[in-house]
C-alpha cells in the first residue's frame, strides 16, 4: 500500500490495496495511521457493493445511519440498509427528483461547509463515500483542513476561543437556507446539542476548529454575535490554502475524519444529470463538551 | 486646486486628493467626482472634517437623500433622519450593551450587502464618515460586483441574465438568527424585487446586483435560490475583487451601491466607533414591483 499527499499532511491519496475484500490489522492500522496524518485519503479505482462498504467501514469502528434516513420511512428510502446513506439526486423509484422535492431542498444544506453528524452529542468519526454514478460536470467534493486553518489563527484569537462551547443543529443549517420541513414526529432529532469549539484530536493531540453549518450559537454569546463570528472563522478556515477540491471518478472511495475537517459538495445540473454516492460513517466515540441533562439522559 | 485621483485598485478603489469637501462644490468639481465614481465605484478622502449639514451638502452634489428611518428598526435615534447612525453609540452616545437590540440588529452590516437594497428604489451612493473610529479591527471591504460579471462564465451569465430576486431586511438580520422584529417593522421591510443582473445608467456595464438582503429568486426554491446566491456571492467577493479600507479619523469613502457590495468587519465594541452615512437615492427600480 502506498500514500501519495495531495497537499502537504492533507489529503493522501492510495493505492496498492484493494478494500473490497477483507483486510489484515496491518492493512488497517496503515491506513489509520494514513488518516491520522492527511485527515482525507482517496481510494481510486475501488469498485464496492454497500455490502463491501460496510464491511470496509466497519474496520474503523461502529456504523451510524444517516439522520435523514432515520426520519425517512421505509417506502421513501431508495436503498436497502439504514447503514448506508444515500447520497444521490435520485428517489425510491431511480428516477431524478423533481426540482421541489421536499428530500432534494433537505440535500441542499450539503452544499454548506460542514461536519458530518456535528448534530449528534458524540459528532462522527470518519466518513466514507464510495462514488457509483458521478455527472459530466461539477459536484465536486470540497475539503477544508481544520487543524491547519487553527494552527493559523494568530495568539489572541486561539486564546479567545480556545473554551467556547456552540450549539449545532440540523435546524441551524438547513434554516440558513429557508428549510424547515422535517416531518412529523422528527422535533427531537433537531434539538441541539453542545460541543467545544477547539477539539483536540484523540490520537495526534493535535488542535483543531470544530466549525459546521450546524452550529447555531455559542453558549453565553447572542445569536447574531455567534453567527457573525462562526462565520468570520468559517471564512478564514475555507481559505484556498486550507481547501482540497476532489473531481469524482467512478469507483472512487474518499474517506475523510470529521474530527479535523470540514465539506461540502459544489452544485451540478441536478435536474438532468445522475449523482449517485453512498456514505457511511463511523460513530464519533466521544462528546467534546457536556450535555445539557435532558440530552444526556438520551 | 485641482482634483487628484490616485489608483488604489485597477479600475475600482480610487484616492481623491487636493480638494475640500466640506466646503460648496463647483458644477465641475461635482462633475468630475461623478466621473470619478463611474469610473471607479468607490472613492476614497481623507481630512475631510465634516459636520452632519457639510456631510448632507456634500452629498446633495450627486442626488436627493434617501430618508434613513425605513432602513432600520424603531428605537430613539442619535441622529437626525438624514443621517444613518452607523456607530455602535445609544442616545446617551455610549456604546452599546452587548445585547442590545440595536447592536445585535447592526451586527447585520458584517454580511456583505448593498445598502437598501431592500427598497424598490435602491440607494445610487452611500457616503460615510469615519468621525470616531477604532485601532484595530472595523474595515469596511469593498467588493467590485461588475469585474465579478465580467468573470463569470458564459454559461452562469446567460443563467443569472434575467433572475429577479427577492430582498428584505428580514433575510439579512434571518441569517444571523436575529427574528426579534415587531409587526410594524415587518410591514415596512416587507420584500422587494431587483434584477440579479444589472446595468449601470451612465456606463452601461453590467453588474452582479448581489446582497446578504436576498432571501429567494422568484420561480425557485427557496433553499436552491439561497444555495446559488451563496456559491455567487463567494465567487464575487474573492480577493481579487475586494478592497479593505482601513479607517483614519476624518476619512470619507463613498460608493456606488449599484456596482459594489460592502460589509464591515468585527472589532472591539467596548471602545467608540462613530461613523455616519448619508444616501444618495436612485431613481429607478430595477424591475417592476409587484402590485401592493
Amino acid at each position: 500500500m502506498h500514500i501519495a499527499a495531495l497537499k502537504p499532511d492533507f489529503v493522501g491519496e492510495v493505492s496498492a490495496v484493494d478494500i473490497s475484500v477483507p483486510l489484515s490489522p496491518d492493512q488497517v492500522s496503515a491506513i489509520e495511521a494514513g488518516m491520522d496524518r492527511y485527515a482525507v485519503l482517496v481510494f481510486p479505482d475501488q469498485p464496492l457493493t454497500d455490502q463491501e462498504q460496510c464491511a470496509y467501514s466497519r474496520n474503523f469502528g461502529e456504523l451510524e445511519a444517516t439522520l435523514i434516513g432515520q426520519m425517512s420511512k421505509p417506502a421513501e428510502r431508495r436503498l436497502g440498509p439504514v447503514e448506508i446513506g444515500d447520497i444521490s439526486n435520485l428517489d425510491p423509484a431511480g428516477k431524478l427528483r423533481a426540482r421541489d422535492d421536499t428530500r432534494r431542498m433537505y440535500a441542499l444544506g450539503n452544499r454548506l461547509w460542514h461536519s458530518d453528524a456535528s448534530f449528534r452529542a458524540t459528532g462522527a468519526g470518519y466518513s466514507l463515500l464510495s462514488a457509483r454514478v458521478v455527472p459530466g460536470s461539477g459536484g465536486n467534493t470540497e475539503f477544508a483542513d481544520m487543524r491547519a486553518a487553527y494552527d493559523a489563527l494568530d495568539p489572541p484569537t486561539k486564546a479567545s476561543i480556545e473554551d467556547l462551547i456552540t450549539e449545532h443543529s440540523i435546524a441551524f443549517s438547513r434554516g440558513e437556507l429557508g428549510f424547515a420541513d422535517y416531518g412529523a414526529g422528527n422535533e427531537d432529532k433537531v434539538r441541539p446539542v453542545r460541543h467545544r469549539l477547539v477539539r483536540t484530536h484523540p490520537v495526534t493531540g493535535r488542535k483543531s476548529l470544530y466549525l459546521s453549518a450546524h452550529i447555531g450559537t455559542i453558549l453565553g454569546w447572542p445569536m447574531p454575535e455567534a453567527r457573525a463570528f462562526i462565520r468570520d472563522l468559517t471564512e478564514h478556515a475555507t481559505q484556498p490554502q486550507f481547501v482540497h477540491a476532489h473531481r469524482w471518478q467512478v469507483n472512487d472511495l474518499v474517506m475523510w475524519d470529521n474530527r479535523t475537517t470540514m465539506h461540502r459538495a459544489r452544485r451540478f445540473r441536478d435536474l438532468h444529470e445522475v449523482r449517485d454516492l453512498r456514505r457511511t460513517s463511523i460513530k464519533g466515540i466521544a462528546m467534546t463538551a457536556e450535555q445539557v441533562p435532558a440530552l444526556a439522559a438520551e | 486646486m485641482s482634483i487628484t485621483i490616485q489608483e488604489l485598485t485597477p479600475g475600482f478603489v480610487g484616492e481623491v486628493s487636493g480638494i475640500d469637501i466640506t466646503q460648496p462644490l463647483t458644477k465641475a468639481q461635482a462633475a468630475e467626482i461623478e466621473a470619478g465614481m463611474d469610473r471607479y465605484a468607490v472613492l476614497i478622502y481623507h481630512d475631510q472634517r465634516f459636520t452632519d449639514d457639510q456631510q448632507k451638502a456634500f452629498s446633495l452634489n450627486f442626488g436627493a437623500l434617501e430618508d434613513t428611518a425605513s432602513a432600520t428598526i424603531v428605537t430613539g435615534r442619535r441622529l437626525d433622519a438624514d443621517m444613518a447612525d452607523v456607530s455602535n453609540l445609544g442616545v446617551d452616545h455610549k456604546p452599546l450593551a452587548r445585547d442590545d437590540r440595536r447592536r445585535l440588529f447592526n451586527l447585520g452590516n458584517q454580511l456583505w450587502h448593498s445598502d437598501s437594497s431592500f427598497k424598490a428604489v435602491p440607494a445610487k451612493f452611500s457616503l460615510l464618515s469615519g468621525r470616531i473610529v477604532v485601532d484595530a479591527g472595523g474595515n469596511t471591504e469593498f467588493a467590485d460586483m461588475r469585474a465579478a460579471y465580467d468573470a463569470l462564465d458564459d454559461r452562469t451569465k446567460a443563467e443569472v441574465e434575467d433572475l429577479v430576486c427577492e430582498h428584505s431586511l428580514i433575510y439579512s438580520r434571518g441569517l444571523l438568527g436575529f427574528t426579534d422584529i415587531t409587526d410594524e417593522e415587518r410591514a415596512t421591510f416587507k420584500p422587494v424585487r431587483q434584477r440579479l443582473v444589472r446595468v449601470h445608467p451612465a456606463t452601461g456595464r453590467k453588474s452582479l446586483y448581489l446582497s446578504s438582503h436576498i432571501g429567494t429568486i422568484i420561480g425557485w426554491p427557496m433553499p436552491e435560490a439561497r444555495a446559488f446566491i451563496r456559491d455567487l456571492t463567494e465567487h464575487a467577493v474573492q480577493p481579487r475583487f475586494t478592497y479593505s479600507h482601513k479607517w483614519r479619523q476624518f476619512d470619507l469613502v463613498m460608493w456606488d451601491n449599484r456596482s459594489t457590495m460592502h460589509r464591515v468587519r468585527r472589532f472591539d465594541e467596548t471602545k467608540v466607533r462613530d461613523m455616519r452615512r448619508t444616501t444618495v437615492a436612485g431613481d429607478r427600480s430595477t424591475v417592476e414591483q409587484l402590485a401592493a
